[in-house]
């Protein structure tokens, strides 16, 4: 399936194009169409596009909507899922730390790739450390 | 002309109007929250104000968007001032902001029995609406690091 989004992707989109191609759509496709579009993208799946099923909605990331929509249960993506609504919603409470960290050199990921199919396969590699980390702590 | 008054005069800006169902109180309160936690200024009651960067630009997207499905009505502009030197009295309102907080933690970091990891806490979610980096902040950034490991 081909799957849109705004270019220039951040921590939020990473995430999401990680969680798609691991866990909802192994074969998905990703075009980036430049910010701001008038109309949501319809050959496509849209996401963190204002207005779509898989966007910003309650004070929860894309990541915690693609999350919750696939009903995927998996305690290590909720703890992702945290840490990506920490890092690029405005919360009042917060209780990972690593979420500042992760904004910053997924914004640093994006500055040093070509473009946003680049930063998307370097992001993934993040991705995948970070659930292999969080699984390995979360076993002892 | 020095580097600083140029680039003071050209800041870019965003600006956020909406207006919100009177009921239930709570997405009032929750939307005022967000925007004092982001750092934002509230011009004469009227637009929140923030500088244009990569990180706001995208919050205030998001705070749009929810205010609409919130079932209000919001409208966000990027501007720039017509007079310069109106940059300067919105910058200075920011940094006020943020000087406040510094100002109070710097009171209190020299006192005994002190929290260092409360103060620390509360300098880091200063400086993250710290846009035009105040020098205060910096002060008590090094105040804090020269504590470290301080034993009376």
């Amino acid at each position: 399936m081909k799957w849109v989004t705004w270019e220039n992707i951040g921590v939020d989109r990473m995430a999401c194009g990680w969680l798609i191609r691991r866990w909802v759509d192994p074969n998905a496709e990703f075009s980036f169409i430049p910010r701001a579009e008038k109309v949501l993208p319809k050959n496509g799946e849209p996401f963190d596009i204002p207005g779509a099923r898989y966007s910003h909605h309650g004070g929860h990331c894309t990541f915690y909507a693609i999350v919750r929509e696939n009903k995927i249960e998996d305690p290590i993506l909720a703890r992702i899922a945290q840490i990506v609504d920490e890092a690029d919603e405005i919360q009042e409470i917060t209780v990972e730390p690593a979420a500042l960290g992760l904004d910053l050199i997924c914004r640093g990921i994006r500055q040093i790739s070509n473009d946003d199919y680049g930063a998307m396969e370097r992001g993934s590699l993040i991705y995948d450390a970070l659930y292999a980390q969080l699984k390995l702590d979360s076993v002892k | 002309m020095n580097v600083t008054a140029v680039t003071l005069c050209m800041t870019d800006w965003l600006l956020l109007h909406y207006k919100l169902p009177t009921k239930p109180s709570a997405l009032r309160v929750y939307t005022w929250r967000k925007l004092k936690r982001l750092g934002a200024v509230l011009l004469h009651d009227a637009v929140w104000v923030l500088p244009d960067l990569p990180r706001t630009a995208e919050q205030f997207q998001w705070l749009t968007a929810a205010i609409e499905e919130m079932g209000g009505n919001a409208f966000y502009w990027k501007a720039n001032t017509v007079l310069g030197e109106q940059d300067e009295s919105i910058i200075q309102q920011f940094n006020e902001q943020v000087d406040v907080i510094y100002s109070n933690l710097l009171k209190r970091i020299d006192k005994p029995r002190i929290d260092l990891q409360e103060i620390s806490q509360q300098y880091q979610q200063a400086a993250a609406m710290d846009f035009f980096h105040s020098k205060l902040g910096n002060v008590l950034r090094e105040k804090l690091l020269s504590k470290r490991g301080e034993i009376s």
